[in-house]
């Protein structure tokens, strides 16, 4: 009782002691600008933009400072909003897109933006474009205002080669349709592909006529231009239509189009003879008509200098039509947002007006990133439309106003927040489409399947309790309870002699960092996303009760669950052997006494030290099926008996193998993938080796003991601890790895590098269920637990010199 | 690879039996260096394999991104620039010497931190015995077993709370706190392996287990230590998400989350984040050849028996 009152008063004055705070920070802002935070995602390019605007922002608005605070990777940078959000400490305005404000607005993290517009003097939503401001509403609130509108149905086409094959440019009234239309002639797109793609005497492509930036765009725009769909609805959609027959036969067509007419690079193609973007392949005139976004404008610019080398005429066009002539292109967008609680709203409204207004997008327009959500600005001469004051190297595309012309005919993906988690089913098997191994039939009609199933689960309508956190905190109380009990309980008869008194001592000052190091930095999380495993948790609001349904979901209902579980363990099973036994063999050739061998083992653990991405390049070169090293060795020029054989398990007798594109191989390729990283194994069993004292290979050799007798009876003995180490370690490790096929993968083919850790990373930031990826979480805990308990059972086998005498 | 001498005893042999072994000896010894040949070129081949990534670093940051496109990953550019290192220097959105200077600040403060209390904790599990010893083993392995993201936001909310959220303190101060499970068995394992009879005359002779820590256990550990200490800073100098997570503010941020400038949506710059990871790789290479020098001091043992 004591102790609680004793609290009681000291909370009453820290209560004081922040209200006095409070009030003198009150009489001081009258002073003190007001500091905004303010997250883009942009990179390089636009960011020294932004600073300019932010300079000019905070020179209007002499009361207002603005922080910037750049995250230049998208995919974390929401992942961070949802993190800062949680945390209750969001920054004041915030970069947003259709695909992820829906999330944060349902769930009333953003202030609704109508009010601040209809207390606006002169402020007119209706001079932004219609679509994107369409798109960010919610329930007839808008919540992001929009900063560009980047319709993706636009072609980059060279004039040279169309010059060179005597076709007209375009001018984009052309049309599309399933087969090559000749008498319609340049206002044909398939003729005009056909036309363009230029072959050497032997029959390869020496130039293609056309590509997407990444084939699901082709399959996307040819989908919406001929009218089909992937859902039923886009605020709220409750069917998944992927399988429906015009979406079908668009992607079939996107498959042929590479696979069949080869008008365009397959990703191999792309990635694996030139290592290049689709964007390189256009500026190095690999590829005549190139179909991306606008924002490659800046880069494509800066690539093709008229008069410098490698320069040719190039310019703009609008997607084709279907051969009906219906017109319907996917297309991107963004704008910024205000995160609810922040202390400041209007000051932040100021800064989301005038980074989402005409002053900040004649910016951005001007160096060539991003069309202006407003339609006027857009058309003004000078701004994007080129004018006289246009500077002579941002005068390509001549034709920029494609962008506008495309605008009424945008289709955005569907806006719900479960629609991310939806689609991530849709496309898991596509690249399997991609690279010509399947029809696209069957892979969507398994994604409509698949989709259907995570689509119900997130539209489940359970009415859930609140999280008892009376409940929680005594099951946390009780967690450590019996944590420490079942520490000490067992040894409570133990007496200890005065000596073991002091050395029981002395050890528990030698561990006492880590204990307080467990007690404050670890246990509280650990308890906390235990119990956060019984919830409905989904970051935003506060968690509910769901009680063991996550567990039961996570076994009997989500068929993700055994499948992945399945890909962790075959990995585990094959890569932790093999990369134990490569940094051992490894080990005891660099443990020689011989010069330079410091820079041997420095070159052997160079790729754990190089960037991963310059890894996964190279990867990607070796697993080439055309032209990778791996088919070099295994086909030679005129395949082997076990080249065939590969083939035919791969499913693809006669071809070689594509081992990151196939069901079979992709797991192995990445198990083969692992043995690369042993140079952080091999430092170990170095220092392991350096750690055997030498004088027991001196008293060895001295009795006549050879080379395999003196590693037999000394080296293994000696290094078992290390060899125990690196496999209770790699268990747990590998257990949990999932980046090398965030790189190389993204899972597929068809979910077969679909790590465990990757599924439940994605339960936890793309379907914002927490509380689910938590169940999944320790239900991996057990599982290693329990393998490493079983091996310190089974560890007889390790010799510790310490323990013999 | 000893030498083959003939055996001390032997006058025992014969001679018939003393020409097999001459022999056999020599038979050996060419065998031997065959081996060693054969090691050798196994040696340079995987040298060659496992150096890949970096000459294709190399090559693609010598490169102007139109030779990037129109030529071959493996062919040596044809115009050699560097224009490529100087835009990564000199970019105001990523100022490359203050991202070193953060990134140098908390890889050695937590990597000294690891060092010393992850052997200060390993000891006692590796050498002496009190009280739940095993349990608090298994305990501190289980730390290791959870994975990472599911206790991110709680972990991030409680740093909130201490006021460290936006500094470097959650990337070095828990360092200091037992310096990771990892570790702590890694140095555990090492310690294991050094003969029991130094300390036992050390105590004996009355020193205190603080003393035979510091003078015959640490001593006695350099390899682990050196192995650690690569560890420690090669794991920091190249954390992404700790950064990320922690760090807001422009000024506070590493160069591990500067590169991603450079691989930003829709505006990726190969050959300048390849630049980039050259210039981020070298430090890492310079410290493990420098930290290879423990790995020989390691063996002090012989020297003192």
């Amino acid at each position: 009782m004591k102790l609680i009152s004793r609290f009681v008063s000291k909370a009453a004055g820290r209560v004081f002691l922040c209200l006095l705070a409070l009030l003198c920070s009150g009489l001081a802002s009258a002073k003190d600008p007001v500091v905004l935070q303010f997250t883009v995602w942009d990179g390089d390019i636009s960011l020294t933009i932004i600073k300019g605007l932010l300079q000019q922002f905070e020179k209007e608005n002499p009361d207002i400072k603005v922080k910037l605070e750049p995250i230049p990777d998208y995919n974390v940078y929401h992942q961070k909003m949802l993190l800062l959000y949680a945390a209750n400490v969001p920054p004041d305005v915030a970069m947003m897109d259709p695909g992820h404000f829906q999330a944060l607005a349902a769930k009333g993290a953003l202030l609704p933006l109508n009010p601040f517009m209809d207390k606006t003097p002169g402020f007119d939503i209706k001079a932004y474009y219609k679509p994107i401001v369409d798109t960010h509403t919610y329930k007839g609130q808008l919540f992001v205002l929009p900063r560009d509108i980047a319709p993706i149905g636009l072609i980059y086409y060279n004039k040279e080669a169309f010059k060179e094959a005597g076709i007209p440019y375009p001018d984009g009234t052309w049309t599309w349709d399933y087969k090559v239309r000749p008498e319609l002639k340049e206002k044909d797109f398939v003729w005009v592909c056909q036309q363009l793609v230029k072959k050497d005497s032997s029959g390869k492509v020496n130039r293609w006529a056309f590509a997407s930036d990444y084939p699901e765009l082709l399959a996307r725009t040819f989908t919406y231009s001929s009218g089909g769909a992937y859902a039923n609805d886009s605020e709220h959609p409750t069917q998944v239509t992927i399988a429906q027959p015009k979406t079908v036969k668009a992607y079939q067509y996107a498959s042929d189009f590479m696979n069949e007419f080869h008008y365009m690079p397959n990703s191999t193609e792309t990635t694996g003879v030139l290592m290049a973007t689709a964007q390189q392949l256009f500026v190095s005139k690999k590829i005549a008509m190139y179909q991306n976004g606008i924002w490659v404008t800046p880069q494509m610019r800066k690539d093709l200098v008229p008069g410098k080398e490698g320069f040719f005429d190039w310019d703009l066009t609008q997607f084709p039509a279907f051969a009906d002539g219906s017109r319907s292109a996917p297309t991107g967008g963004s704008g910024y947002c205000i995160f609810r609680g922040t202390p400041h709203p209007d000051e932040a409204w100021k800064l989301t007006k005038f980074m989402a207004g005409p002053v900040a997008m004649a910016a951005m327009a001007k160096a060539g990133i991003a069309q202006p959500a407003i339609k006027a600005l857009a058309l003004t001469p000078g701004v994007w439309a080129p004018g006289p004051t246009t500077p002579k190297d941002q005068e390509y595309p001549h034709n920029i106003l494609a962008t506008d012309q495309a605008v009424p005919f945008v289709r955005f993906e569907p806006s719900a927040y479960y629609w991310p988690s939806v689609n991530e089913r849709l496309s898991s098997g596509l690249d399997l489409v991609w690279s010509g191994q399947s029809k696209a039939e069957p892979i969507l009609q398994a994604a409509q399947k698949n989709g259907q199933v995570r689509l119900d689960a997130m539209l489940k309508d359970e009415h859930l309790g609140d999280f008892n956190w009376t409940i929680g905190v005594a099951i946390g109380l009780l967690i450590i309870a019996g944590i420490v009990g079942w520490t000490f309980w067992p040894e409570r008869g133990v007496r200890y002699s005065k000596r073991e008194q002091i050395e029981n001592r002395a050890a528990y000052k030698f561990i006492s960092p880590w204990l307080i190091g467990v007690a404050v930095f670890t246990l509280g999380p650990m308890i906390l996303s235990f119990l956060m495993s019984f919830a409905d948790w989904d970051i935003i609001t506060p968690a509910k009760w769901r009680g063991v349904q996550n567990y039961v979901e996570s076994g009997a209902v989500d068929p993700l669950f055994w499948k992945s579980m399945g890909v962790t363990l075959i990995y585990t099973i094959f890569s932790v052997p093999m990369g134990i036994f490569t940094a051992l063999m490894l080990a005891l050739l660099l443990n020689q006494k011989v010069k330079g061998i410091p820079l041997f083992r420095a070159v052997y653990y160079v790729p754990s030290l190089a960037s991963l991405v310059a890894s996964s390049l190279i990867f990607r070169k070796i697993f080439n099926p055309d032209n990778g090293l791996l088919n070099a060795v295994i086909y030679g020029s005129h395949g082997t008996w076990l080249g065939d054989q590969l083939s035919i398990i791969a499913g693809t007798p006669g071809k070689h193998v594509d081992w990151l594109g196939s069901e079979k191989f992709a797991l192995p390729s990445l198990i083969l993938m692992s043995i690369w990283f042993a140079g952080g194994g091999m430092i170990i069993m170095i220092a392991g080796l350096q750690n055997i004292p030498q004088h027991y290979y001196e008293a060895a050799t001295l009795d006549g003991a050879g080379v395999f007798k003196r590693f037999k009876a000394i080296t293994l003995p000696m290094l078992t601890p290390t060899l125990f180490f690196s496999m209770v370690t790699g268990f747990i490790g590998s257990f949990q790895v999932f980046t090398q096929a965030i790189v190389m993968t993204q899972g597929g083919p068809n979910d077969s590098t679909r790590f465990y850790m990757y599924k439940l990373y994605q339960n936890a930031f793309e379907s914002l269920r927490m509380g689910y990826a938590s169940a999944g979480a320790w239900v991996l805990f057990a599982i290693i637990l329990l393998v490493t308990l079983v091996q310190f059972k089974a560890s007889k086998w390790v010799y510790y010199e310490a323990d013999a005498k | 690879m000893q030498s083959v001498e003939k055996p001390t005893d032997s006058g025992a042999l014969d001679a018939i039996d003393y020409q097999k072994y001459r022999i056999a000896a020599k038979r050996a010894e060419r065998a031997t260096a065959v081996a060693r040949v054969i090691l050798w070129l196994v040696l340079v081949i995987g040298a060659v394999v496992f150096m890949m990534p970096l000459y294709m670093m190399v090559v693609m940051s010598l490169k102007s991104t139109q030779e990037i496109a129109a030529s071959s990953v493996w062919s040596w550019p044809k115009n050699l620039t560097f224009e490529n290192f100087k835009t990564v220097l000199d970019n105001p959105n990523a100022p490359f010497f203050l991202f070193f200077k953060n990134s140098a600040i908390i890889a050695t403060f937590s990597t000294a931190g690891v060092l010393v209390s992850s052997s200060l904790v390993a000891y006692p599990f590796a050498r002496l015995r009190f009280r739940g010893r095993d349990r608090l083993f298994m305990l501190l392995l289980s730390t290791m077993m959870l994975p990472g993201l599911v206790v991110m936001i709680p972990t991030f909310i409680m740093y909130k709370y201490l006021h460290w959220v936006d500094s470097f303190n959650p990337l070095i101060i828990p360092a200091w706190f037992g310096g990771g499970a990892f570790n702590i068995f890694l140095m555990r394992q090492f310690m294991m392996g050094i003969p029991r009879e130094l300390d036992e005359a050390a105590f004996l002779d009355g020193a205190s287990h603080s003393t035979i820590f510091w003078r015959i256990i640490m001593p006695n550990s350099g390899a682990a230590l050196a192995t650690i200490g690569i560890f420690a800073f090669v794991y920091t100098w190249k954390d992404f998400m700790g950064p990320l997570i922690y760090l807001s503010s422009p000024e506070k941020q590493t160069l591990e989350l500067g590169l991603r400038t450079y691989q930003a949506l829709n505006q990726e710059r190969w050959e300048l984040l390849m630049s980039g990871s050259v210039l981020v790789m070298i430090p890492l290479i310079v410290m493990f050849l420098l930290g290879q020098r423990y790995f020989v001091k390691g063996i002090v043992m012989s020297g003192i028996k």
